[in-house]
């Protein structure tokens, strides 16, 4: 197979065009899905993507993608590109390209054994976790890992290449009356303990036998990384967004440099962090680099892309989606940082809360307020006395993600990856909150 | 190679290999445009086409699948081999059972929708005008803060093959077009689309779908009603308030709450772990009084029209019209050729997968919530029939617990409504309650002349994530549930 960058060269001397971008994709995934302790789904894809973007006339751009990565496909979708251009209005929005020269840090981990991790590796990785369940607890989860490697050019001279694996796994251990949930993602299958997970999940179960029904109501709360990682992700695309911020629709708009939540919460666009699946550079071709949103509780930025940050007065922080993108820029690599309990301190510290492993389904109620509604599931749990003394119900909870944020009594020491499709890579810590609001509950 | 050629070495190669019991092979090839408009100035239009070939092994009652973009032989030979493969590895972790399938006979036939104009062929430019024509006339409206307007379209060919001996040529045609009015001021960012939330409505057929709804008249109204909504009160908490819904509203709570709970995978626990289960078990069927004798619902993939409505499904199964729900009582699920063969019955032709490189999943087609009996009743009937009580317009947020369940929905706008008449608006409106109370509640539904069907074109489900492309059709509805957040 020809280098990536190499094919890029099939679409940027095109004729009759201010610019021409070629952003391209080549990618082998693959992930083996069980339930009821068994490989019930178990797929592999190899894939590709090039995606053109040409400018006529100053500032008409067209946009158009192929995944058939063959120069001759190439250039023809940057001929379509074209043809797309010339036959629509200029866009007094468009802020340019890259020029070239550009420097790249490195990001991510291009990991042999990840790319190499074969079926056979993977159902014995879900072997590994099915054993840890004892008799009549069954297991369902997923063990992933993929390689893509991506590159970008410019017909201003600009050109990137990068490399990187991903690896992830899952395991929710079900039992009469009771569930567990364990999950944990990174940039190569080794970070992955599956003996671990699975005795966790397993753990969980045997602790959350007969549940208790609970009121619903304002609870403290220590949650889980999985948890955690929810709040920061729907933070990041109710607040972060540059469109959002100049439109006036963002959590953060007018607020840089206030208080908005408590000084234990530090939340940063990571996406050099070598916990996180990250590429060196945007979908135009802009360096990435780290991005404090929120130091000590005070909002300091939000992330752009050349577009959103012309209409800002500043420049771009490598945000930039592919084209062409409505819903503006949004960042992909939320980290919020470490504090210094163990989860057992976070525990230990609650005289009486629930603890929480994950959430389902969480959705936005009021975007200005951040306020978001979602259920628990797999693991929730009655503190009494700086102990959990059993499982409970699963509730509904509806809350301001920065009202909680401002409640923080203690962040846990040890952040966990999430990979979720849409918000990106997120890394989140454990916390315990001193109010959190449950607004209804259910009966499992 | 055009697609039946990557098909026939697809099928070729895996038939090849030792031990399969069954493979199919799909090879697809879609296209898609988009062109979004916000204000007076074109925001972005992009055409995409993404082609491969995927191909399914059963080996000893296990499954693999693999699935490749690159469409020369030598490629899709080595698809074949990993599926093979995969499938030989899914078989080192089983629980006893062994996968299955139905008895489907092998169905040969093709399928193409129907429609006037395709529109991948409608010229750009007059895509734009409409779209701009909208957008101008919402902005005739004083406070707006902005208007976005768009329009999507898409054309998947495919070629089914399988080792059974099915062939299955198919072209699916979906369209849709919408616009959202946005409101932005005193700590609110309120907004009010048209036809539907979240890019609007989505049909299959022509541009002429997109042009009968009539985006430029529908402009002003809904814009200036997001401007009003600056000024509302929030939505105030009530339980076991009366609730009226409009129609589309009422198809996305059949979508979470009936078309999931009802997947016959889900139900089997298949889906446990990420999307999760269901409160319905298999042996509920014939017996669960699921909603009032007024609540009957359908999945129909023949529904004219419809974003849901094809052929053959991706397991190449025609298209079939099953009830789930008559006069409240569950009597069906949504199944494929996996599940159904649990049941011991054939598959009612629900697997779809939403791409060459994915696997069928157990899906939704057009789920759709019958008419009341009184075909001319609609909305205004329903309000004047109402003498205290809440109606709630037009999606705006979703979330229902890992059984289908607790459920609690945001809508764009409330009116208050007494006396038979709509009163005060709200802004912030929400509805929470459960599955069953919900639907045992109904005691009114809008007529056939209320009955939409409206498209819903982002249903995620499944890892590695799937978004599907479906239908429900509701009319006007009347229930019991709390409204509001306390």
């Amino acid at each position: 197979m020809p280098p990536l960058l190499e094919l890029a060269d099939a679409a940027l001397h095109l004729d009759g065009c201010d610019a021409v971008e070629v952003a391209l994709s080549r990618s082998d995934s693959a992930l083996t899905r069980f339930a009821d302790s068994r490989v019930h789904q178990n797929v592999a894809r190899v894939d590709g993507e090039a995606r053109v973007r040409v400018v006529v006339d100053g500032s008409r751009i067209g946009v158009a993608v192929t995944s058939e990565l063959e120069p001759g496909a190439i250039r023809r979708t940057a001929e379509q590109a074209r043809a797309i251009a010339r036959a629509r209005p200029p866009d007094p929005r468009y802020a340019g390209m890259p020029a070239g020269g550009q420097s790249y840090s490195s990001a991510g981990r291009d990991d042999e054994e990840t790319a190499r991790y074969c079926a056979d590796e993977r159902a014995s990785a879900v072997a590994d976790m099915l054993a840890q369940l004892p008799e009549g607890v069954l297991g369902a989860g997923y063990v992933q890992c993929g390689r893509v490697e991506r590159a970008i050019a410019n017909s201003l001279g600009l050109a990137g290449s990068h490399a990187g694996t991903s690896a992830g796994a899952s395991i929710l251990a079900s039992g009469e009356d009771s569930t567990g949930h364990a999950e944990a993602s990174g940039t190569s299958v080794s970070a992955l303990d599956f003996h671990r997970l699975g005795a966790r999940a397993s753990a969980k179960v045997a602790l959350g036998r007969h549940p208790r029904d609970i009121a619903p109501g304002t609870w403290a709360v220590v949650l889980e990384p999985g948890a955690t990682e929810v709040l920061a992700q729907f933070l990041d695309y109710l607040a972060f967004g540059g469109k959002d911020f100049n439109d006036g629709s963002s959590a953060l708009t007018g607020r840089l440099g206030e208080q908005v939540c408590s000084e234990q919460v530090t939340i940063i666009d990571d996406p050099l962090s070598p916990l996180l699946a990250g590429v060196p550079f945007d979908a135009e071709g802009t360096p990435k680099r780290r991005l404090p949103l929120i130091e000590r509780g005070i909002a300091r930025g939000v992330g752009h892309d050349r577009s959103t940050a012309a209409v800002a007065g500043t420049t771009s922080t490598g945000h930039a989606l592919p084209p062409p993108n409505p819903y503006g820029p949004v960042p992909a690599h939320i980290v919020m940082a470490p504090g210094g309990a163990s989860l057992d301190d976070l525990v230990a510290g609650c005289e009486r809360g629930l603890y929480v492993t994950r959430f389902h389904y969480t959705n936005v109620v009021h975007p200005l307020h951040t306020t978001i509604t979602g259920m628990t599931r797999d693991g929730t749990f009655l503190i009494e006395g700086g102990h959990i003394v059993c499982g409970v119900h699963n509730l509904r909870f509806t809350q301001s993600i920065l009202g909680a944020l401002s409640h923080v009594e203690a962040v846990g020491d040890r952040v966990q990856v999430a990979s979720d499709a849409f918000f990106g890579a997120t890394a989140a810590p454990a916390v315990r909150l001193a109010h959190f609001a449950f607004t209804s509950a259910t009966a499992h | 190679m055009d697609l039946g050629e990557q098909a026939e070495v697809g099928l070729q190669s895996i038939r090849g290999l030792p031990g399969v019991e069954y493979a199919d092979v799909r090879a697809v090839r879609e296209e898609f445009e988009s062109v979004d408009v916000r204000d007076a100035r074109v925001e972005g239009v992009s055409r995409e086409t993404t082609r491969g070939v995927g191909i399914r092994v059963l080996v000893d009652g296990a499954w693999g699948f693999s699935a490749t973009s690159v469409s020369d032989p030598a490629s899709i030979d080595g698809a074949a081999r990993r599926a093979h493969d995969i499938a030989r590895a899914s078989g080192r972790v089983r629980s006893g059972d062994r996968v299955v399938l139905d008895d489907t006979p092998p169905a040969q036939g093709g399928y193409v929708t129907p429609y006037e104009r395709d529109p991948l062929e409608v010229p750009l430019s007059e895509k734009i005008d409409l779209l701009l024509a909208a957008a101008a006339a919402a902005r005739e409206v004083a406070g707006l803060s902005w208007v976005e307007v768009s329009t999507d379209a898409w054309r998947r060919g495919s070629v089914f093959r399988s080792t059974d001996g099915a062939r299955v040529d198919q072209t699916v045609v979906q369209v849709g077009g919408g616009l959202a009015a946005y409101a932005v001021g005193g700590g609110e960012v309120q907004r009010r689309s048209y036809p539907n939330s979240f890019r609007g409505q989505f049909v299959t057929g022509g541009w002429e779908s997109v042009l009968a709804l009539d985006l430029p008249g529908h402009a002003f109204e809904h814009a200036r009603e997001a401007v009003l909504l600056l000024d509302a009160p929030d939505l105030p908490f009530r339980e076991d308030a009366v609730l009226l819904l409009g129609s589309s509203q009422l198809a996305l709570q059949v979508h979470e709450s009936i078309g999931h709970a009802t997947e016959l995978d889900r139900i089997m626990g298949m889906e446990r772990a990420f999307a999760g289960t269901s409160f319905v078990k298999v042996s509920d069927r014939g017996s669960l009084r699921y909603g009032s004798p007024l609540v009957s619902v359908t999945a129909d993939a023949t529904t004219p029209g419809a974003m849901g409505t094809f052929g053959f499904d991706d397991e190449g199964v025609p298209a079939h019209s099953s009830p789930i729900i008559a006069d409240g009582t569950l009597v069906g699920f949504l199944s494929n050729r996996e599940t159904a063969s649990v049941l011991g019955e054939r598959s009612n032709g629900t697997a779809r997968a939403d791409s060459w490189g994915t696997i069928p999943l157990v899906r939704m087609n057009n789920v759709s919530l019958h008419p009341g009996p009184d075909p001319d009743a609609g909305l205004t009937d329903l309000v004047a029939d109402t003498a205290d009580g809440v109606l709630l317009l037009t999606n705006r947020s979703w979330s229902i617990d890992d059984r289908r369940d607790n459920f609690q929905f945001g809508c764009e706008v409330a009116y208050e409504v007494r006396g038979g008449q709509r009163g005060r608006l709200y802004r912030n409106g929400t509805y929470a309650g459960r599955c069953l109370d919900f639907w045992r509640s109904c005691d009114a539904l809008g007529g056939r002349g209320d009955w939409t069907v409206w498209g819903v074109p982002n249903c995620g489900k499944g890892q590695p994530g799937q978004v599907a492309r479906v239908a429900h059709g509701a009319p006007t509805g009347r229930f019991r549930a709390t409204v509001g957040v306390h």
